[in-house]
């Protein structure tokens, strides 16, 4: 172990090394460098936040044919800091009726939910916060806490386009995590554990080939989760106004919309690590841990892009629209998916890894063309009834 | 055209026109003072004679109402003007009554369209339909002293009955005539009013009571409690200071009341100070987004009044200029409705795109992009110069229709634009027709009504060109009827462009002064956003004695309510985005 190979582990070692010759103890130096390196994360993944800003103003700027910031600094890219100092000296607002405690803890637990599911991303075989048996869990439970920070804005604030707002991110947010959870347990049948790191380590093959249509509903059930267009219901800005942010000011408003790109980029993260095989990339994660950092950053960049790429795209789709897509098209689907998958990984197990990866691909295909079906005749069935309906109003009107 | 001034020609029935008077012994008499038409109803009588001319003659679409104040014979007029929806001349009649306490019956159940005029005739003029279901005042606010549209009514700082006002000419020293008044001003109040001791009726408690008309229904036998949203005036989707209360089941829609008049400047009255020229660019302010159309039908009318027809050139610059509105106001109205659904201004922003293309063209032709004060009683102002000539036939023959079936390919097969459109805010044809709505709103309830085709106005009967409509009456039947009227003014203008001759483009001289002879005239064209209407009464003098906007956005609003109930929050402000208003024609 030196330096080249692995810079984060050696340089930790070394700072506890210090902090044992300072005279502390092993338990205590551990806590400190554990609690520094939380810290350096932390720190890293807002400066991180502050370019995303950027990234997401230029980017909307490129599909809607505008140039965006390039004002301050090179291509602009000093405008978020810029924006920063804006929000912090505008006027910080709590509403008279506000239940002031759960009001200014909301932003905070927001940005929270975030920061804490850093701690399980694997950005590197060496460069990881933490290598949790329960990552997938985690994953999850952290997520809800971002919902929860939700409610809190939106029934703190005393006003009803907020409460509005929070009516709908009960309503989205428990639903969307249903399907979510099944498809998170697709990696973890693939893989037999439940850690990420282990997860990225297994994948030989992208599980994205494996089952592509896990990914696509992880993908729209991740961006239900995050709340963004086309799911963008509890903030709808063109129904009720900006939803269960709307009371808020400043930097408060801030680190909701900083807590909102963060949780997209780091969704993205979570995509590459489930699905694209995380930091991997064809052996170039080997030159050095740092490159695999970067490999793993682009991939979440993607990841966001294709996220941004929906949201600046489609118009938003309505609350009944989308309970209806989650219960009952998502749900179902999900859990088809989890079973067809368990009986493929079980049957093919033994075989070669082509037959394998074709096996549950072409088992993902067949699924999905099933479901299309149903739902084709279904819907040709719902269109018969009403016409049925229709005839026999306008056969009762003629006579 | 008219090519005659109205006021020579002897009172006869027009041709195509029932003859009241014969249906009517008593009740009806033709209207025969010098430059009017139509017929004068007796109060009494107004309801059976609306019937009749809505069940038999089919004159099944209540266009206009408003009221004139005859403060010389001491009388208050109420004019109606109704149309066919099957194309034709329309017919105008009239009920008189005195100054002191008018009453008028209403007509909201005959045409539930009079609703919100007949709100407005009463908060303006003080006339009392007695029947109506809502009475209230709905541009001026509740507690407002007065009738600001009787000619007996004057504001504070009042100066002079017209304009030119003596502070501000001839002699050019414009001050306010407020700081001559050593008093500070000159608010007069009547007689037996303090102030201090006057409570006005609270406008709020009146519209939530209003609100609760509505029949709560329990199918399960559960009450729930409604909650009512204020949705404006400040609401990102209003498109301006447009307010509407919604009563919530939940999310689901039981009652809505729009309130309005955020944006009330009372136009009418100033545009009764005016000369006639001045109200030109006075209309570009009504509907912001479509100057053009507004100049259009004010010089129409006015040319009726006066009995004067522009060039030719001046009438194909005229038709290329208000379809270029029609589809600058169609591409800012798709936009704002997608942005209403939830797009994120990427549609928006690439139709805007298209828009300041055809300002450009206004800014080189009228010297403006959106004020552009550009026609005039007998032509337009100036030529469009050789540059904007080319801009034009650039956009018409190659990118306008290139765009257009891009932004088709964008949206119209959107999943969820489909979902969010289709059998959403339907309106069906019976209805749209019995809330006079028009424009878009009732073509795309399958009700082929373009003025255009069914009374054309100008040189419009030279072109080819189809009237889109609608099967459903949803969002997205509205949606689709938008960009394709789009097209069809991209073929309007290529013909235009095609055949439009050489020569003049004003009739005479250029002047200022105009004193059209006394009589009445309601002109209208086929405004982006529904009939466009204006209704002058002439009495000789250099300004006109009554001046009045049939404003499409305001009354198509009275559809509103009805079109939202039971349907979702989020379908409200779809609706509205569909219906396409400007608030600066609907509070005026």
């Amino acid at each position: 172990m030196n330096f080249w190979t692995d810079p984060v582990n050696v340089a930790a070692e070394w700072l506890k090394d210090v902090f044992i010759g300072w005279g502390m103890t092993d338990p205590y130096a551990t806590a400190l460098v554990y609690l520094l390196g939380a810290f350096l994360l932390v720190a890293l993944v807002m400066l991180l936040d502050v370019f995303l800003v950027w990234v997401e103003r230029k980017v909307v700027a490129r599909f809607q044919d505008r140039i965006g910031p390039n004002r301050v600094g090179p291509f602009g890219l000093i405008q978020p800091f810029a924006d920063i100092i804006k929000l912090i000296i505008k006027e910080d607002i709590t509403p008279a009726g506000a239940d002031k405690v759960v009001y200014n803890l909301a932003p905070v637990l927001s940005l929270a939910s975030v920061l804490l599911l850093w701690a399980i991303l694997p950005l590197s075989a060496l460069v990881y916060g933490v290598d949790l048996n329960v990552a997938v869990l985690y994953l999850v439970a952290a997520g809800a806490l971002g919902t929860l920070a939700v409610i809190m804005a939106g029934w703190s604030s005393n006003n009803k386009y907020a409460l509005l707002g929070a009516f709908r991110t009960v309503a989205q947010m428990i639903s969307f995590e249903i399907p979510m959870v099944v498809v998170l347990l697709i990696p973890t049948i693939l893989t037999g554990s439940m850690s990420l790191k282990t997860i990225v380590e297994r994948q030989d093959i992208w599980y994205v080939v494996l089952t592509p249509l896990g990914f696509v509903i992880f993908l729209i059930s991740a961006i239900a989760e995050l709340g963004r267009a086309p799911f963008d219901l509890n903030e709808a800005e063109s129904e009720i106004v900006a939803g269960f942010h709307i009371e808020y000011s400043g930097m408060k408003f801030g680190l909701f919309y900083a807590g909102e790109l963060l949780h997209a980029f780091t969704f993205g993260g979570f995509m590459a690590v489930l699905f694209f095989g995380g930091y991997r990339f064809f052996g170039l994660e080997q030159i050095h841990p740092l490159v695999a950092v970067l490999i793993l950053m682009v991939k979440a960049l993607l990841g966001y892009w294709v996220i941004m790429w929906i949201k600046y795209t489609v118009p938003r789709i309505r609350i009944d629209h989308m309970l209806a897509l989650n219960w009952k098209f998502l749900t179902p689907l999900a859990f088809a998916l989890l079973v067809v998958t368990a009986v493929m990984h079980r049957l093919l197990g033994g075989t070669q890894p082509w037959v394998y990866a074709l096996g549950l691909f072409l088992s993902n295909v067949v699924l999905l063309l099933a479901a299309l079906e149903i739902l084709r005749a279904s819907a040709r069935r719902q269109r018969r009834q009403e016409e049925a309906v229709l005839s026999a109003v306008a056969e009762t009107a003629g006579h | 055209m008219t090519t005659a001034a109205p006021h020579d020609v002897p009172h006869t029935v027009q041709a195509g026109t029932p003859d009241l008077a014969a249906r009517f012994p008593g009740l009806v008499a033709p209207d025969e003072r010098s430059g009017y038409s139509g017929w004068i109803v007796t109060a009494d009588h107004l309801v059976q004679v609306a019937t009749a001319l809505r069940d038999e003659f089919g004159y099944d679409l209540l266009s206009s109402v408003t009221g004139v104040d005859y403060l010389p014979e001491g009388k208050m007029e109420v004019v109606y003007h109704a149309f066919k929806t099957t194309g034709g001349p329309g017919i105008c009649f009239k009920v008189q009554t005195g100054r002191d306490d008018p009453q008028v019956p209403s007509l909201v159940s005959v045409y539930p369209g009079a609703e919100l005029q007949e709100r407005e005739a009463w908060d303006l003029l003080g006339i009392k339909f007695t029947g109506h279901p809502d009475l209230r005042r709905i541009l001026m606010w509740e507690g407002f002293n007065g009738h600001p549209l009787r000619k007996d009514w004057q504001e504070p700082y009042y100066e002079d009955e017209a304009k030119p006002f003596k502070s501000r000419s001839p002699e050019g020293h414009v001050y306010r005539f407020e700081d001559r008044n050593p008093f500070g001003d000159n608010v007069r109040y009547p007689e037996d009013f303090d102030p201090e001791k006057w409570t006005p009726e609270n406008p709020e408690d009146l519209l939530y009571k209003s609100l609760k008309t509505y029949q709560a229904e329990s199918p399960d036998g559960i009450e729930t409690d409604h909650i009512v949203v204020n949705m404006g005036p400040q609401h990102p989707s209003t498109h301006g200071v447009f307010r509407f209360v919604v009563a919530l089941d939940g999310e689901k829609i039981v009652n809505l009341k729009p309130v309005m008049g955020y944006l009330h400047r009372n136009h009418e009255k100033i545009g009764e100070r005016n000369t006639y020229l001045m109200n030109m660019p006075y209309t570009d302010r009504l509907d912001y987004l479509s100057p053009m159309s507004n100049n259009f039908a004010y010089a129409l009318t006015v040319e009726k009044l006066m009995g004067i027809t522009p060039p030719e050139r001046a009438e194909y610059i005229r038709v290329i200029m208000a379809e270029l509105t029609r589809i600058a106001n169609h591409c800012m109205c798709i936009g704002s409705l997608l942005n209403d659904l939830g797009a994120f201004f990427t549609p928006m922003i690439y139709l805007l795109e298209e828009r300041d293309l055809i300002l450009d063209v206004f800014e080189a032709t009228a010297g403006s992009r959106m004020m552009v004060n550009y026609f005039r009683f007998g032509g337009v102002a100036r030529d469009i110069p050789e540059d904007a000539l080319e801009k034009i036939k650039g956009l018409a023959f190659e990118r306008l229709p290139r765009i257009l079936d891009e932004m088709d390919r964008l949206m119209s097969e959107n999943e969820i634009l489909r979902a969010r459109g289709i059998g959403q805010g339907v309106l069906t044809a019976e209805d749209a027709i019995r809330y006079s709505a028009t424009g878009p709103l009732l073509r795309g309830s399958g009700v082929p009504y373009d003025i255009r085709r069914a009374d054309p106005y100008s040189i419009y009967d030279r072109f080819e060109f189809d009237i889109p409509v609608g099967k459903n009456g949803d969002i997205y039947d509205r949606y689709i009827i938008r960009l394709e009227e789009m097209r069809q003014s991209v073929r309007i203008i290529q013909q235009a462009l095609k055949q439009m001759p050489e020569g003049p483009v004003m009739v005479g001289k250029p002047q200022y002064q105009f004193r059209p002879p006394v009589g009445e005239s309601y002109g209208r064209v086929e405004g982006p956003k529904g009939e466009l209407g204006f209704y002058i009464v002439s009495n000789g003098k250099p300004t006109p004695w009554r001046y009045h906007v049939r404003a499409p956005s305001f009354i198509n609003l009275t559809a509103f309510g009805p079109m939202c109930v039971g349907q979702k929050v989020a379908d409200t402000v779809a609706i509205l985005g569909s219906i396409d208003i400007v608030l600066g024609e609907v509070d005026r």
